[in-house]
Parts: C-alpha cells; sequence; structure tokens
C-alpha cells in the first residue's frame, strides 16, 4: 500500500515535469509564429496599421474603421487590416510607451501623449500636424441624473448638498478622469473669481472637497463609474457628455445637466513614428490621422455623441449640444503641466483632498 | 519502474527540476517585490508605508478580513460537520459546490454580490429602508472576502473529521461524558488544528482578495480603499515603488501567517 501511494506521487511529480516541458515548448513555439506574421505583413501588398485607442470611442471605431478601409482601397488599391486595442487612456499610453507597438495611439488627453512621446515613441511635433492643435474630437464634462432628475440637481453647488450620492472614477487609475476633476476644480475657481474677484485655489481645493465627501464610489474608469451608475448605485454622475449621450442613444434613460461652468473635453490623436516606421505603416498611419479631421469622420464622433473639432461640421451641429456659459480648457487651468504638478502630483490638490488636509 | 525513480540521476533530477519551477515561480517575483520596495532605499520605503492613505487601507483591509475570517471560522465549521456527520438528500451535491468560489473568477462573483444586494435588489432596498448601507461599503467587502474564503476551513476540517475514529467518541460516552463534553473535549479538539489552519488560509486569501472587493467597494482612500485596491491605483498611477511597498507590509503579514499555519500542521503531524 505505501509502496503504491510513494510510486503515484512520483508518477504525479513526472506528469507535472512533463506538464511544464510543455508548456515552455509552447511558449517557445507561439513566439516565433509571433514574429513571423510580424515580419510578413510588411512584404505583402495588404497592410496592417495597428490601432492603440482609449475605450470610449470603441463603439464609433467600429464604423469608423470600415469607412477608412473603403476609402483607402479605393484611394490607393491597396487593403488595410487593422488590429485594434482599447484600455483606459492610461493604461493604454503606458502600453504603448512599454513597448506595445501601435502604429498610430487616440487617447483621452493630451498628457497621456505626452507620456508616449517622453519614452521616445513619438518623435515629431503632433500638435501641428494635423489641425486643431492634434485633437480629434471635443467633449465637455457634464453631470448625469436619473430619469427625470428626481433631485433637481442644476450645477455643481447642487453635489455638495447632503444626502445626494455623486459618482466620478478615480483620476489616479483613470486619466479620463482627469477631466471630470479638473472641471470641479475649475468650477470652483470660477465661483471664487465671482465671490472674491480672484482665482482662489484654497476656495476650489475646499469646493472640490466638499463635493468629495457625497462621493459613494470612486471606481477604476470611467466605464465602471458608469456601470455602477447603470447598477443603481448613485444619484449624480460626473461624466462625459458623450458617453451620457451614447448611452441615452441606446434607450437608456438618464437626464443630462449641464453645469454653468465645466471644462472643454479635447481628445487628441497621433501617429506613433517609432512604431510606424519600424512597420513601414507610416503612410497609411498619417492618413488614417487626417482622416480622423475629414468631415466624414466628424459626423461620425457627432452621431456618437462628441463635439466636433471640424469647423464646418461643428457649426451645422451646433443646435444639438448647449454651450456652457463660462466654458473653459485646460489652459484656465494652466494647462496640462501645471495641472499635473499642481492636482495630481504625490502631494498635489487630489491627495490633500484624499487625505482631508 | 520505481526502482528506476529511486536512481541517483532521477531523484536528482527531480529535485533540481522541482527547486528550479518553485524559484522561478514563487521565490523570484517575490524577491523581486521586496527589492523593487527598497529600490530607493529605506526612506521612500518608510514614507510610502506612512501615507496615512496607505496604511489606513492595510489597516482597513485587516480588521474586514479578520471579521470575514471570524465568521468563516464559524460557519465553515458548522458547514463542514453537517457534510460529514449528517445523511441528508443533496449533501453529495452541496459537497461539490462548496470549491465553486475557487474556479470562478473573482470579479464575477464581486458581480453577482452587486447585483443581489444592490440598491435594485431586494435585499440592498430594505437594508436602504432601515439605514443600513450595504454596498459600496464595509459590509459588502466583507461578504466579498467571505464569499472567496469560503471553502478554506470547511475542507481543512472535513478530511480530520473523516479521520477520527468513533471509538474515541465511543469510548467518551462509555466513560459518562455528557455530549457537550464530548464534543468539547474529544471532538472539537480534533478539529481545532483544521481550524486555525483552514482560518489562516482565508485570512491570508481575504487580505489579497482585488477582484470581486474593486466591483463592491466605494474605493475611497481612507474609507472604503482596501491595500489590494490602493497598490493597484499604485501601479496605474506609476509609482511601482510605493505599490511594491504597501505590496511588502501584506506579503510580510501573510508570510507570517502561513508559517503559523506550517508549525500548526507541523505538531500536529508530531502528535
Amino acid at each position: 500500500m505505501k509502496i503504491n501511494r510513494s510510486t503515484s506521487q512520483r508518477m504525479l511529480v513526472l506528469l507535472l515535469a512533463a506538464v511544464m516541458l510543455l508548456v515552455v515548448a509552447g511558449c517557445g513555439k507561439d513566439g516565433q509564429t509571433g514574429e513571423n506574421e510580424a515580419g510578413s505583413t510588411v512584404q505583402d501588398g495588404d497592410v496592417t496599421l495597428v490601432i492603440g485607442a482609449y475605450s470610449v470611442v470603441k463603439d464609433a471605431f467600429a464604423e469608423l474603421l470600415p469607412a477608412f478601409q473603403a476609402y483607402w482601397l479605393q484611394e490607393t488599391g491597396q487593403k488595410v487590416t487593422f488590429q485594434e486595442s482599447y484600455e483606459a487612456s492610461g493604461t493604454q499610453a503606458r502600453a504603448i510607451a512599454g513597448g506595445f507597438e501601435a502604429d498610430v495611439a487616440i487617447l483621452a488627453m493630451e498628457g497621456d501623449l505626452d507620456k508616449i512621446a517622453n519614452a521616445g515613441f513619438i518623435t515629431h511635433d503632433w500638435k501641428a500636424a494635423q489641425g486643431s492643435s492634434g485633437m480629434i474630437t471635443n467633449s465637455i464634462v457634464v453631470l448625469g441624473t436619473r430619469a427625470g432628475n428626481p433631485l433637481g440637481i442644476q450645477d455643481w453647488d447642487d453635489l455638495t448638498r447632503k444626502g445626494v450620492k455623486v459618482l466620478y472614477p478615480n483620476p489616479k487609475t483613470s486619466g479620463g478622469a482627469q477631466w471630470d476633476i479638473n472641471a470641479i476644480y475649475g468650477a470652483g475657481l470660477k465661483q471664487s473669481e465671482v465671490k472674491n474677484g480672484i482665482k482662489d485655489p484654497d476656495y476650489a481645493k475646499s469646493f472640490l472637497k466638499s463635493v468629495h465627501a457625497n462621493v459613494e464610489s470612486l471606481d477604476k474608469s470611467g466605464r465602471a463609474s458608469m456601470a455602477a451608475f447603470e447598477y443603481g448605485v448613485g444619484d449624480v454622475i460626473v461624466t462625459y457628455e458623450n458617453e451620457l449621450l451614447a448611452r441615452i442613444k441606446k434607450g437608456v434613460n438618464y437626464d443630462i445637466v449641464v453645469p454653468k461652468s465645466t471644462i472643454l473635453i479635447e481628445n487628441p490623436a497621433a501617429v506613433v513614428d517609432k512604431n510606424a516606421d519600424k512597420h513601414g505603416t507610416r503612410k497609411v498611419a498619417e492618413a488614417f490621422i487626417s482622416y480622423l479631421h475629414s468631415e466624414a469622420a466628424q459626423r461620425l464622433f457627432v452621431e456618437h455623441g462628441f463635439r466636433a473639432v471640424d469647423e464646418k461640421v461643428a457649426a451645422d451641429t451646433k443646435d444639438r449640444y448647449t454651450v456652457p456659459e463660462e466654458l473653459f480648457d485646460i489652459s484656465y487651468l494652466g494647462g496640462w503641466p501645471e495641472v499635473r504638478k499642481n492636482l495630481y502630483s504625490k502631494k498635489g490638490v487630489w491627495y490633500q483632498v484624499l487625505a482631508d488636509l | 519502474m520505481n526502482a528506476l525513480f529511486r536512481g541517483k540521476g532521477w531523484s536528482f533530477g527531480f529535485r533540481s527540476a522541482i527547486m528550479l519551477y518553485f524559484v522561478i515561480l514563487i521565490v523570484l517575483p517575490i524577491f523581486g517585490i521586496y527589492t523593487q520596495s527598497f529600490s530607493l532605499g529605506w526612506t521612500p520605503f518608510w514614507e510610502s508605508i506612512s501615507d496615512p492613505l496607505a496604511w489606513k487601507a492595510v489597516l482597513l483591509t485587516v480588521k474586514l478580513a479578520v471579521i470575514a475570517t471570524v465568521l468563516n471560522m464559524f460557519l465553515g465549521t458548522m458547514i463542514g460537520w453537517v457534510l460529514i456527520r449528517y445523511r441528508f438528500p443533496g449533501r453529495r451535491f452541496l459537497n461539490s459546490l462548496v470549491d465553486l468560489p475557487f474556479a470562478l473568477p473573482t470579479a464575477v462573483g464581486g458581480l453577482m454580490i452587486l447585483l443581489l444586494l444592490g440598491p435594485n435588489s431586494l435585499v440592498g432596498g430594505l437594508a436602504q429602508k432601515i439605514g443600513i448601507e450595504i454596498v459600496f461599503h464595509e459590509p459588502a467587502i466583507v461578504v466579498a472576502m467571505l464569499f472567496v474564503t469560503f471553502p478554506f476551513v470547511i475542507r481543512a476540517i472535513q478530511p480530520l473529521l473523516e479521520e477520527m475514529d468513533k471509538s474515541e467518541e465511543e469510548a467518551a460516552y462509555t466513560l459518562g461524558a455528557t455530549r457537550t463534553k464530548t464534543f468539547f473535549s474529544v471532538i472539537f479538539p480534533t478539529m481545532l488544528p483544521g481550524i486555525l489552519s483552514g482560518a489562516m488560509l482565508a485570512f491570508s486569501r481575504g487580505i489579497a482578495e482585488f477582484g470581486a472587493v474593486v466591483l463592491v467597494a466605494g474605493n475611497i482612500p481612507g474609507k472604503t480603499l482596501i491595500a489590494s485596491v490602493y497598490i493597484f491605483g499604485e501601479i496605474e498611477s506609476s509609482n511601482p515603488q510605493g505599490a511594491a511597498a504597501v505590496s511588502v507590509l501584506l506579503l510580510t503579514l501573510s508570510f507570517l501567517i502561513l508559517w503559523t499555519v506550517n508549525l500548526i500542521q507541523g505538531r500536529r503531524g508530531g502528535q
């Protein structure tokens, strides 16, 4: 009996070793075929464009990519196929900066593209490469409430009322969420200007703090926050206008409240030079970025709830959108480098709000 | 065949293969975390740990994991007892369900908790009416931890109960012991090592849980943010050293606990 047992134990060990060997062999083989595939795409007449995008554009891209495919085929006779990756903007930026070989990057904010540029993957001045400073879409930060706005939310001040449950994602994990926090902070600055005549950072900080006191859940991404709201958590969600419009278009009944002062969101896109050159896809990558700025693409973005950067399209669709009385952009807060230093650095405003300092 | 495996070459080969496997998969990554956390020296390590948001997260995690573990000790013992000592229809089926939390991605567990206890559910709605917040507050975190650590205590005491010699119990009765006395001086001591080691494993697993908790906790730093989610946040905001420092705290805690488990089990083996 005893011998039997130890034999079976040994057999188990042997089995384990065999499985390990197989796994190791399998990995090695996988790696090889991967390389071969990457090599073969360049030689064929077809071309593969690797897209690293932030998750919000996924639905819009589902329509946009086939349109570009048709456009490129007609233009050059070349068939373009896509490899798409959608992640939270910050995660995507880190992935590309860390070696994910995307030819083009479409992200939620300038800061994330800067991350890739700082890692040496974008070498051209992407802001100057296209019109509208390299931005492909705009939106604004708004408040979403339950159908019919039962709590009568009108502006940021209502979020500080007792018993109002607020949702917004964590700007530490979601770069896109920084727009939301910037909007609240900026609205606080605007208020202090009205009250005291000067931009008062302390006032803005305490304003952000009083909103934060009502936050029910700090989710890791804008999408997760939206999902929580859909499960019935919270009374108000602070999010992008396009995100809410997309949900409403799908038949979910929410009210959009546009605050009096809020921030203009600008989403950039650029060719990732190092990868495009390596894959030999620079031509199609650049064409793709210009296509994103074209009228057709801009109209499609508008259908998905974004605000157009193309002036003609923006003028055509302007009756769809309310322009807030005191719309400000990131420069009101001093630009991204300043905002990163001021709000999101180690002991910055955001940390102080959390730690209640 | 057996004799073959006992040969010197085989024995050496096996041992080194296993050691290599162990070193590559367990020792190296853990060693890496310790190195990473001290990569900038002692002062930044201490700064990362003494950050109020960090230690509040660790403290909350330990507190909630202790609650979950204590609940598990009682309920797990009872369930294990019932599954071994009673015969009823569906027993085998229930017994095989016990391990399911291991098989399920924990995020799915979290989602279920969110759906079943959330504001739109029956339970959540009732709780909200009487003023108790479940989802996005501490109770939900405990429930999530309970869910993922459910099998540990049960699986730890079951073999002990099965192996227990029926005659010991009978002897106690013959010697005139009451049922309560028999339970506490014969049966319970047999189960105790199982309860303890199961509880320790459950605790270690509880403090490390991420997937289920991240969905049901509010994740507000300083309030409802547990350590694993804090670590995730630090990684996402490009602060690997801070993440590693808090991980080291958790790792050391877990290591001490698992070591204690080993000691307890070792003692049992000696008996």
